[in-house]
């Protein structure tokens, strides 16, 4: 088990180099430097250069800035506000990203849950015909066609929620975002939960729990259920990858000062220092959360955890 | 002695003379029946068999070739050009013959104000008895009949395009990954590993900024994502059969790695390989909509359905109309290639679980 994590740690880490190591390069191969003013004598951009470190030999630079950006140090915006630190802008949004998406992803697990359960316990019948249409369609149709038809019909014309987002009423105005978000979550998740829960129920484990008297919602919740949630951490990475770029699109559609919106404005305004940090930060938590993931199955999973203690 | 005895056996009945219909084969039509459940059939007809069989698959099916073919003839199915702009004609609701006598498709539109709503015909206003916009006009005055078809044509080049290549380059480096194995997979495996580290978002944003955004940028970068799901996939297979005789048996005859790898395995795992096309084209429909979304899709003034989407959201409270052709359009593409690739899974593997 202890090598099988520092493995996953090793591949992580080197991901990451990797990641810094494009992006670097990515940025030596933007067209112009920092000091572009004509204005400028030969010596005074000598001096700023030093001043930067600029005119050090290129492995020097890349160092520094791997170094940088683990003290969380991306340097500043250009284009979007002048000269603010990145890592202060990305602090006021995160959060707000972060909130927005986490909203997504409980109400996704939960109704998916449920409709899962759903269509496993009621299978073959019209509700299972009905759970598995859903799960089809949220697991097609991207989120961001839920987000558009969602904000026409409850923000515009009906006027339940407000259509577009507002830090005085952060609960109302998440509804609509997270419920468009979590659309693909829920409709895996459905997807997942019954065809597991239909192994679940047809095993053999299940029959000696019902032989033994056990019925009802213990029967489900506390044997079934809980054996068909354990896989589902396999899910979790396709769904995080697509709230990632679904959130770009959706926060533009609601205008929610996130991240992903951020991101949207510094590719349209051509801000490359903005693009970089943010793909960087996107890459990191995309880097951790897989981590985390491939390590909690192995530890769930017997047999990855014994397979590895064998070897 | 022997005469008398031959007299006596061939003298009570006659000699029998065949006829022709002793030859013939009997006529047992009516007796024997083949056993569906266990007479050898084509691989390929139990596939199409088992896929027709399913409801969704057919839809989807169906749904593809519909579109496709108004993709490629919707566009010359009038007079209007995906480019030409008429801006006295500009935001014109949806209008078409026939349907307007019905009340509906009659070029009005409900206008919402803050003192309420009202319903206007622009067509009427400005005295255009003449002419028919099926879908309406955008905010140039432009066909959206026209530039919703030429923008499905585009969005469905660039996702098979993105598909094919992808299939390519992932079935080649998970055959020669998995085929090899030893060093090389391990090789190749972490550089896997690492590719698929970083999110498709982060490799599709920095490729645009660097290369000059259009089609072919879309689909190389669209290539760059993509390979690696169908590279594990040709992996697993190509690991599951390496070990089984028939190879052991050509290699025995002296065939060479790539002969095998590409005329031995490849022909045994195309099916997975299809199912995992089919399941990437809706991810490229899906990323070429999203990027033009953000702006970096197709150049002005092509279009495809996410810059069509794009372009229409930003009217899209005031005139609904223009937004809603290409989200449905894209929608239902989608929804019909993942349809077409369950039923096709299915239908490849039907030990599977549903759905």
């Amino acid at each position: 088990m202890k090598k099988y994590i520092l493995k996953r740690l090793l591949t992580a880490f080197f991901t990451l180099l990797a990641i810094i190591l494009i992006l670097f390069i990515l940025m030596q191969l933007m067209p112009g430097s920092p000091f572009n003013d004509e204005k400028l004598k030969e010596s005074q951009k000598a001096a700023l250069y030093a001043k930067y470190g600029l005119d050090q030999p290129i492995v020097v630079q890349f160092f520094r800035y791997v170094l940088n950006i683990f003290q969380g140090d991306f340097g500043v915006s250009y284009k979007i506000s002048k000269n603010t630190p990145i890592s202060q802008l990305i602090q006021t949004r995160l959060p707000v990203s972060v909130m927005v998406g986490g909203v997504a992803v409980v109400i996704g697990a939960i109704v998916g849950m449920l409709l899962g359960l759903l269509a496993a316990l009621k299978h073959d019948t019209i509700w299972d015909t009905l759970a598995t249409i859903i799960s089809v369609i949220g697991v097609s149709v991207p989120s961001y066609v839920f987000a558009l038809a969602l904000s026409y019909t409850l923000g515009f014309q009906l006027q339940w929620f407000p259509m577009l987002f507002s830090t005085k009423d952060m609960m109302g105005s998440t509804v609509l975002p997270s419920v468009s978000l979590s659309m693909f979550t829920m409709a895996s998740i459905a997807r997942f939960t019954r065809s597991e829960m239909l192994e679940v129920l047809g095993s053999d484990y299940m029959l000696l729990a019902e032989s033994k008297g056990i019925s009802g919602g213990s029967l489900i919740f506390r044997h079934a259920l809980r054996n068909a949630l354990i896989p589902i951490i396999t899910v979790l990475a396709p769904l995080i990858v697509d709230l990632m770029t679904g959130s770009l699109v959706v926060e533009k559609i609601f205008s929610i000062p996130g991240v992903g919106s951020l991101l949207v404005n510094a590719i349209q305004s051509n801000d490359y220092n903005v693009v970089i940090s943010l793909s960087f930060i996107y890459s990191a938590m995309y880097i951790l959360i897989m981590l985390v993931v491939d390590i909690l199955y192995g530890v769930i999973d017997p047999r990855i955890r014994l397979a590895k203690k064998g070897e | 002695m022997s005469k008398k005895i031959s007299t006596a056996y061939s003298d009570p009945a006659p000699v029998y003379v065949p006829v022709d219909a002793d030859f013939r084969l009997k006529d047992n039509a009516g007796e024997i029946a083949i056993d569906t459940n266990f007479a050898s059939q084509n691989f390929w007809k139990d596939v199409l068999v088992r896929f027709f069989r399913k409801g969704g698959a057919v839809f989807g099916l169906i749904m593809i070739v519909v579109i496709t073919l108004f993709a490629i003839i919707g566009p010359g199915m009038n007079e209007y050009t995906y480019s030409g702009q008429e801006l006295s004609q500009k935001n014109l609701a949806p209008r078409v013959p026939g349907l307007e006598n019905l009340g509906i498709f009659d070029g009005s539109e409900t206008m919402r104000t803050t003192t309420g709503s009202m319903k206007v015909n622009n067509y009427e206003d400005k005295g255009l008895t003449d002419t028919y916009y099926w879908f309406g006009s955008d905010n140039f005055g432009r066909d959206i009949w026209t530039r919703t078809w030429s923008g499905a044509r585009v969005s469905l080049i660039i996702a098979v395009a993105a598909a094919l290549i992808d299939m390519i380059i992932g079935m080649s480096y998970g055959l020669i990954s998995g085929y090899f194995g030893g060093k090389t997979d391990m090789v190749m495996q972490r550089i896997l590993e690492i590719a698929n580290g970083v999110p498709r978002l982060v490799i599709v944003t920095l490729l645009l900024l660097v290369l000059k955004p259009g089609m072919l940028t879309i689909i190389f970068a669209l290539m760059l994502t993509e390979w690696v799901g169908m590279s594990r996939i040709a992996r697993a297979e190509m690991l599951k059969l390496k070990e089984q005789e028939f190879v052991l048996a050509s290699r025995t005859l002296g065939a060479g790695s790539f002969f095998i790898i590409f005329r031995e395995v490849l022909p045994n795992i195309i099916g997975p390989i299809i199912t995992q096309v089919m399941f990437s084209i809706p991810t490229a429909i899906f990323t070429e909509a999203f990027l033009s979304f953000v702006g970096l899709g197709i150049p002005v003034p092509q279009c495809s359905l996410g810059s069509l989407i794009s372009e229409g959201f930003n009217s899209f409270t005031t005139h609904p109309f223009q937004i809603i052709p290409p989200i449905i359009v894209m929608a239902l593409l989608m929804l019909s290639f993942n349809l077409v690739a369950d039923g096709l899974r299915e239908a490849l593997d039907p030990k599977m679980k549903e759905m």
